[in-house]
């Protein structure tokens, strides 16, 4: 039943016209107004300043490191993630709750508190200094520090996305394979790891979104240093600090769309996934 | 297409992106990490003398040196190396937040000894105003006009901001402002209070500090000449007022001992401040709107840079040593005015 | 029979704390600790100095121009949210499925890249920005307006995609009923439609005031950091360590934190009382 069944007006009136207007004007003005800007801002010298910009060896390096983080933390979150979305599912133990609730902390420090929270912990003046120093570990105003604050900020978005997915899982199918002999581990990865795959890009995709987008947190702890802890956010920042505007914009623009290719690339591989099963398309208008 | 099969490609466009991402880290051969700490304002200039230096390490050693670099205000990049930054050079704005770097035990060796008392550049506090100077700023005695709105950053983060008030509170000791009478510190007191109240933002250092002014805010920024001058070089239109009476701002540059040991830093580094009193990196300086100290650089740039009337040093404070106690401590006079100013608000 | 002894093999499972150990380890290394040493180094000079330091004039006007902004947010996005996904999914017309698509992109575009897409639009610089400084005497860039723009753009996807399926799974059967019994279409709105979004909206407002509250990237480029005029509290943070006052960064930091886990908390309740959608 499509929606022009469903709905009982075929003839829209001019109330809802306007209202659509309205929103096609918003959406306009707040979304792809700035956008068109950046592009327009980006390429108001032409194409050439653009290209050198986005080849230069400091936005390089910097991005180098954004996607060197980004990685790490997309692989420690693939494991951690998943094991401990799987552990607050199916396991019960005295604390749950509580650990369950602490998840969400992330999402409520913003960027700075969690770079400042670092700092205390690692900085020269804290408890455990004199401990890193002769490890000859530096943690804040180097890379691990940068590390660490982007693993804080993404923490909860793989386990949130994992566990209704693992709540969901079809336990008759685990069952089965158990009664036919299965070890835990086959069951694991033939029966239970492929329904979690969908699951599982999501929730990477938005983990990888995010620590490309971080800058608060990487700057408090990283410091910006040109060449050790500037990550791509942090490089568009200096440069318009350092009025140099076109570089600012063309490195913006790239990372933007970077960002949106990942989305884009998620897609793609949920297609796949989707198109195997027969089941309805998701609700999700995406 | 396959679900694995998209797999890989992502994979491999990813392994492709990082390669290509990996901006000259590679090494090959004798090479060398420095790593800088320097204060806003002269950035222009270092990421322009960095190059040639690695020219000059190159041809004289065989080692290629990779600099790393940070700037922040003077004093918060201080506190940052005190707090773990390993910086292997500072180039700040004044001598009190190298002190505090050398008291915190991070610099053992006496940095001022030498030709120079380890200033590698100088400055003079002077104010930018817009374009056609519409508010007729000519002097200091104009800050303290109603209705002026002004801009200096924080003394409290910012040693450009100190260097602002010593340039202000010394011409009024020094009886150079209209109004004022000389050696009357409860007259210059006021003077300070009526322009720290005509001051509407006060930001975290000198380069936050122009880059508001440029985005439309105030009549006039109390700054360095060197700021002005970088901003016009880039395009900005604002123009740069010179009082008759001034400080000169001196920026040392010192060695951090702790660092460069544990890094096996310490030739170079030494090398590199050496070189940054050599003509050409003056010359550099010079061209990025800063007063030099090498004679011959500055004798060559001065149709650049305007003698002042009346000049002065921190020495006629009785060094900086007595000036962070007398002005910028708890009990100092700039303390005291700015709660003023804030409670009077 | 089998899933109770599944059931039980799972729960006694000593090997289960093989898994359970790293992940309460990693859980409370990464995320407790830091939270609890800000706490400790905020109040380490007991709560009067805590009082104090928030109460100064910057830091006071900073966590309220947080707060007021953050509300006139959420209220643009609760109302405009609301009515972008009411004609997302009862309406058809040219160009919807692209639109749709579009309102995913401020999730995906990292919020320093947002902050300088408004400044290139509307800063002072350029001829939009000149024309409302001149025209009306308003500016958006440095200025408040600003803030709340970048943040509504930051947050919009949270409020549109919380309703829209709520709005997708709607029995429509109680809504043609009274259409034939001769309400209104706005009647109809307002009395069976709207009831049945109030929850989500709410949620995704929630939701998105929280986000708000800590914004840093985009606020600090689109609005400066002009202490007494834009510098929100996160900015206000983030200049106060560079200034070394670590009780007001601290303090301040508390601050934040209690109001983005409090807001988080209660939509986290309403969520699991009344069991809204996802």
């Amino acid at each position: 039943m499509n929606k022009k069944q469903m709905g009982f007006r075929k003839k829209k009136s001019l109330a809802e016209w306007l209202l659509i207007l309205l929103v096609v004007a918003f959406l306009g003005v707040l979304i792809i107004g700035p956008i068109i800007s950046l592009i327009l801002g980006a390429f108001d010298n032409g194409l050439m300043p653009v290209l050198r910009s986005i080849t230069s060896a400091g936005f390089r390096r910097s991005l180098g490191l954004t996607l060197r983080i980004s990685i790490l933390v997309v692989v420690i979150q693939l494991l951690l993630g998943t094991m401990i979305a799987w552990m607050l599912v199916r396991h019960n133990f005295p604390g749950k709750t509580i650990l369950n609730g602490f998840v969400d902390v992330p999402f409520a420090v913003s960027g700075v508190v969690v770079g400042y929270m670092l700092l205390l912990l690692f900085g020269r003046t804290s408890m455990l200094f004199p401990f890193l120093d002769r490890m000859g570990w530096r943690i804040a105003f180097a890379p691990p520090g940068i590390f660490l604050a982007t693993l804080f900020v993404c923490f909860p978005f793989m386990i949130r996305e994992m566990v209704p997915v693992i709540e969901n899982l079809d336990r008759q199918q685990e069952y089965a394979a158990a009664t036919l002999g299965a070890s835990g581990w086959t069951r694991f990865w033939r029966v239970i790891f492929p329904q979690l795959r969908s699951g599982i890009i999501y929730g990477l995709t938005l983990t990888i979104a995010r620590t490309f987008g971080e800058f608060g947190a990487v700057l408090v702890v990283g410091g910006g240093i040109q060449g050790r802890t500037e990550t791509a956010t942090v490089y568009i920042f200096r440069s318009m600090e350092e009025r140099r505007f076109i570089e600012a914009y063309s490195a913006a623009l790239l990372l933007g769309i970077f960002s949106v290719l990942i989305v884009l690339i998620s897609d793609w591989l949920k297609s796949s996934l989707e198109n195997k099963k027969s089941t309805a398309r998701l609700k999700n208008p995406k | 297409m396959k679900y694995q099969t998209k797999i890989l490609i992502v994979c491999m466009f990813l392994a492709i992106l990082l390669a290509s991402c990996d901006g000259g880290g590679s090494s090959t051969g004798d090479e060398v990490r420095l790593v800088l700490g320097a204060y806003t304002t002269p950035r222009e200039a270092y990421n322009e003398i960095m190059p040639k230096f690695q020219e000059y390490w190159l041809e004289e050693t065989g080692q290629r040196v990779i600099f790393d670099a940070s700037y922040l205000g003077s004093g918060a990049q201080s506190r940052a190396v005190i707090d773990g930054f390993e910086a292997d050079i500072v180039a700040l704005s004044l001598e009190a937040d190298v002190t505090r770097i050398q008291q915190a035990g991070l610099i053992t060796h006496d940095w001022k000894a030498g030709e120079y008392n380890g200033i590698v550049t100088t400055s003079i506090v002077s104010f930018a105003v817009r374009q056609g100077n519409p508010k007729n700023i000519q002097d200091w005695d104009d800050l303290a006009k109603t209705g002026i709105e002004v801009l200096t950053p924080n003394p409290l983060m910012s040693g450009g901001a100190m260097w602002n008030v010593l340039g202000l509170y010394g011409a009024a000791l020094r009886g150079q402002i209209d109004g004022v009478p000389a050696d009357d510190h409860t007259a210059a007191e006021d003077f300070l209070r009526q322009v720290l109240t005509n001051v509407s933002v006060m930001d975290q250092n000198a380069r936050d500090s122009i880059l508001n002014y440029e985005r439309g805010i105030g009549d006039l920024a109390i700054t360095y000449e060197n700021e002005v001058l970088v901003g016009r070089n880039s395009g900005q239109k604002y123009e740069l007022v010179i009082p008759t009476s001034t400080i000169v701002i001196e920026n040392p540059v010192a060695v951090v001992d702790a660092n460069v040991d544990k890094h096996g830093t310490r030739d170079v580094a030494e090398a590199f401040v050496a070189f940054l009193y050599t003509r050409e990196a003056q010359d550099i300086f010079a061209r990025h709107g800063l007063r030099v100290v090498n004679p011959e650089s500055a004798a060559a740039s001065a149709a650049l840079y305007p003698e002042v009337e009346d000049l002065f040093t921190v020495d006629y404070f009785g060094g900086w040593d007595t000036v962070m106690v007398d002005y910028f401590g708890p009990e100092g006079i700039y303390t005291r005015v700015i709660q003023q100013v804030y409670r009077g608000e | 029979m089998n899933l109770a002894l599944l059931r039980r093999k799972e729960r006694r499972n000593p090997g289960a704390w093989i898994l359970r150990l790293p992940s309460i380890l990693f859980l409370i290394l990464v995320v407790i600790i830091p939270v609890v040493v800000i706490f400790q180094d905020g109040l380490r000079e007991g709560f009067d100095t805590f009082f104090y330091q928030i109460n100064l004039p910057i830091a006071r006007h900073a966590i309220i121009l947080t707060l007021w902004t953050s509300t006139l947010m959420t209220i643009i996005n609760a109302v405009m949210g609301l009515i972008t996904a009411y004609v997302f999914v009862r309406f058809d017309f040219p160009g919807k499925r692209l639109l749709n698509a579009i309102v995913d992109l401020p999730m995906a575009i990292p919020s320093l890249v947002t902050g300088i897409m408004l400044v290139i639009l509307y800063g002072p610089q350029q001829t939009l920005g000149v024309f409302l400084m001149e025209r009306f005497g308003f500016r958006i860039v440095f200025a408040s307006p600003g803030i709340v723009m970048a943040l509504v753009f930051i947050t919009l996807p949270f409020v549109v995609r919380t309703i829209q399926p709520v709005l997708e799974d709607l029995d429509q059967s109680q809504e043609r009923a009274a259409a034939t019994l001769g309400a209104s279409p706005w009647r109809i709105f307002r009395k069976v439609v709207l009831p049945a979004l109030v929850l989500p909206t709410l949620g995704g407002s929630l939701m998105s005031f929280s986000r708000a509250v800590g914004e840093f990237s985009a606020i600090v480029i689109v609005a400066g950091n002009i202490p007494l005029r834009t510098q929100t509290a996160a900015v206000y943070v983030f200049s106060q360590v560079e200034a070394e006052n670590r009780l007001g960064a601290s303090a301040v930091s508390i601050v934040l934190i209690l109001i983005s886990f409090s807001v988080l908390f209660i939509a986290n309740t309403l969520h699991k009382r009344w069991g809204a959608h996802r």
